[in-house]
């Protein structure tokens, strides 16, 4: 069972992205920003992260930055609700760039299609 | 004048007096006590168109209507002049009025008491018709005169066009009330063909149509534009003969033996009568159609304007001294309304394409205003739908949870359905927000692909010297224009550029090519630096891959995706010899 890691600051799109990928299959954790989530993607090794952008204190771009810098085999998913982060270059170094929507089926399908080109990618 | 001291003439100086009192050309005459005619003068039989012999012995009580004040003057010891206006009675012809000074004087009177009486009386006779004539003349000059002042301050205070006061000037020159010239030609100066052209003329082109407006224009009151306004119904239809004369007429200024250019070249009005033979009036001539003919310059202060020519080729009028006085007069006064008319509409015209550029600039002003107010309000609004999506995914997505949890028969299952239906709505009203608001993508634009090579390589003209690196340019991509942004392929360049610089050791070589290939332009960053390792070769354009300590390792990732995103490759390879090139293909335009 693949581990996804979520990085979001508002607790109630944690919970619910936890839910909905729950539902799907997959292990989740949480972290409530961009230092945890780095804790986290060194203590309890995840298959993939699932990145806020604006975060308070260390943004998802910095954070997605740092996490590849460490392990370039971790996929990285950036999740936002702002759609113009896809014209910062940057950001065209995750592996899936989502819009946060409240139809969250976009959001576990991408985390499906990445772990699965990982898995062909690896295999 | 008084005579009673004058002292008797002598006999001799007496028979002196008379043959110069008869070879008199003014009419004279010497009346005797009751008024008998004494002596005349040659003047005075003219008048009286009689013989001396006949005019002699007669009584001037026969001859002037009403009688003479003959008794006033005589037989008085005072001497006193009588001024009166008769009429004289010719032997042939009507009544020549006249005007009779009697001078009365003394030859052998003496009164008894002593001292002289005056016997004979002399009588001064004035022609008034002549003088009338004169006065005419003197009349007419003065409202010719003023015509000329009339027209020269409507010509100048009115702002006519240039062709309006061409016309105006012609009008004039032909009115009755004006120079009335029959016929006006207007020749202006092409500077840039150094000719005199002909540019306008009026005048009727025959004895018919002439009758006919001269007859319209006779009851015209003398104001400039109630002529031009008559012109306009009468006289505009009738040029066809004349301004196709006109047309015809070009004489070339350095041609200074010609009647036209030496006239102007003089400043004078030239009057040419069928015995005159100057060089250029046999042409003049032939485009008239006449012998005599008047011209004047049109001069300024600036220079030559051109040249007027006028003649009376319908009424074969003579062309007086008076005629070319006025024509030189007018000529310059219409010079000056000319020259002034012409830099009027060169102001006209700046002052026209200022107002434009001050309304465009205003407009520009206004667009800019506008458009900071919409993106700070598009900014705003940006903000909070962005801050909207949170909390709304929060919702959509629990409610999608409780449709999914809840039976389809409980009535909550509906409501949950309704929560999610209308955050979807919400959401795709935030998203077409967004998208709106949303900084357009700098567009595309059509790039000489070799300019912008040399415009980016210069950018780092400084390091290159400071490196001593010889640098070879080798553009060939013939002019191909591409589709593309400017500046995120210049950032691909300059990202080959630095990279080559930093592996390079001072003294390397770089080589920027550019080449046309098919369907597309290439274009390469070549050095002679140690190359690409064989273990990070297909690593290159890997995000976050660097073998810089402190390179982000997203360069050459970016270059990728500009490249991509304009539907390129790039690539990277080493070289046979020694270094590295990279490089990136752009499709050209598919009508190239």
């Amino acid at each position: 069972m693949s581990k996804i890691l979520i990085v979001d600051d508002e607790p109630h799109l944690r919970l619910l992205y936890e839910n909905e990928l729950r539902r799907a299959g997959y292990e989740t954790m949480t972290a409530s920003n961009a230092v945890q989530g780095l804790e986290f993607v060194e203590t309890m090794r995840p298959d993939l992260v699932i990145l806020d952008i604006r975060m308070a204190g260390m943004d998802g771009i910095e954070a997605m930055q740092r996490i590849m810098e460490r392990d370039k085999q971790i996929p990285v998913i950036l999740n936002t609700a702002f759609s113009s982060y896809k014209d910062n270059y940057l950001t065209w170094a995750a592996d899936a760039y989502v819009t946060k929507s409240s139809d969250v089926t976009e959001l576990v399908e991408t985390v499906q299609r990445v772990l699965e080109k990982k898995a062909t990618a690896s295999g | 004048m008084p005579m009673e001291n004058d002292p008797l003439p002598t006999s001799e100086q007496m028979t002196v007096l008379v043959a110069a009192f008869r070879q008199n050309p003014l009419p004279l005459l010497v009346v005797a006590d009751g008024g008998t005619i004494a002596a005349v003068s040659d003047g005075a039989c003219e008048l009286l168109a009689m013989p001396r012999e006949k005019v002699m012995g007669l009584n001037v009580a026969d001859r002037f209507l009403p009688p003479l004040p003959i008794d006033r003057c005589l037989n008085q010891k005072e001497c006193r002049d009588e001024r009166c206006r008769r009429e004289i009675l010719p032997a042939e012809g009507q009544p020549v009025p006249v005007e009779v000074l009697c001078r009365p004087f003394s030859v052998s009177g003496e009164s008894a008491e002593g001292g002289r009486l005056n016997d004979h009386c002399l009588l001064y006779i004035s022609d008034t018709r002549k003088r009338d004539y004169e006065d005419e003349l003197r009349a007419a000059r003065l409202a010719k005169l003023s015509l000329l002042n009339q027209v020269s301050e409507a010509l100048y205070g009115a702002n006519l066009t240039l062709d309006q006061v061409l016309e105006a000037v012609l009008i004039c020159i032909t009115a009755g009330q004006g120079l009335r010239f029959n016929r006006a030609f207007l020749l202006l100066v092409d500077d840039e063909k150094n000719v005199l052209r002909g540019e306008i003329a009026i005048g009727p082109s025959n004895q018919d149509e002439a009758g006919r407006i001269w007859n319209d224009l006779a009851h015209q009151p003398d104001d400039l534009f109630s002529m031009m306004t008559s012109y306009d119904q009468s006289i505009k239809q009738t040029d066809a003969a004349v301004n196709a004369i006109v047309k015809n007429m070009t004489v070339p200024l350095d041609d200074h033996d010609h009647v036209l250019v030496r006239s102007m070249e003089q400043g004078q009005a030239i009057r040419v009568t069928p015995d005159m033979d100057l060089p250029g009036v046999a042409a003049i001539r032939q485009w008239l159609g006449c012998d005599t003919f008047a011209v004047a310059p049109l001069m300024t202060r600036s220079g030559m304007l051109g040249a007027i020519i006028a003649d009376n080729a319908i009424s074969g009028q003579e062309i007086t001294d008076l005629d070319l006085e006025f024509l030189q007069l007018f000529a310059n006064q219409s010079a000056s309304a000319i020259e002034n008319s012409r830099l009027y509409t060169e102001l006209e015209r700046r002052l026209i394409a200022l107002r434009k550029a001050h309304e465009k600039q205003k407009e520009h002003q206004e667009t800019l205003l506008r458009m900071e107010r919409l993106s700070v309000m598009g900014e705003t609004s940006a903000i909070v739908a962005h801050e909207l999506r949170n909390p709304l995914v929060a919702i959509g997505g629990f409610a999608r949870a409780l449709v999914r949890n809840l039976d389809p028969d409980d009535p909550n299952h509906k409501y949950a359905t309704i929560i999610t239906e209308e955050v979807t709505r919400m959401e795709t009203i935030i998203h077409d927000l967004l998208d709106f608001i949303r900084p357009q993508k700098q567009q595309r634009k059509e790039v000489r692909i070799d300019e912008l090579v040399t415009g980016t390589v210069d950018r780092y003209q400084g390091e290159m010297q400071a490196q001593r690196i010889d640098l070879q340019l080798d553009l060939q991509s013939e002019d191909s224009v591409v589709a593309c942004n400017p500046i995120e392929i210049q950032q691909v360049l300059q990202n080959f550029l630095v990279n080559a610089l930093q592996v390079l050791p001072e003294g390397g070589r770089i080589e920027v090519r550019t080449r046309l290939m098919q369907g597309g332009v290439q274009v390469e960053v070549c050095d002679n630096g140690p190359g690409i390792a064989q273990e990070v070769e297909d690593k290159l354009f890997a995000p976050f891959f660097t073998t810089k300590p402190t390179g982000s390792g997203l360069g050459l990732t970016i270059c990728q995706q500009i490249i991509k995103s304009h539907g390129g490759v790039i690539g990277a390879r080493n070289r046979k010899g020694q270094g590295a090139c990279f490089s990136f293909i752009l499709p050209l335009p598919r009508n190239s």
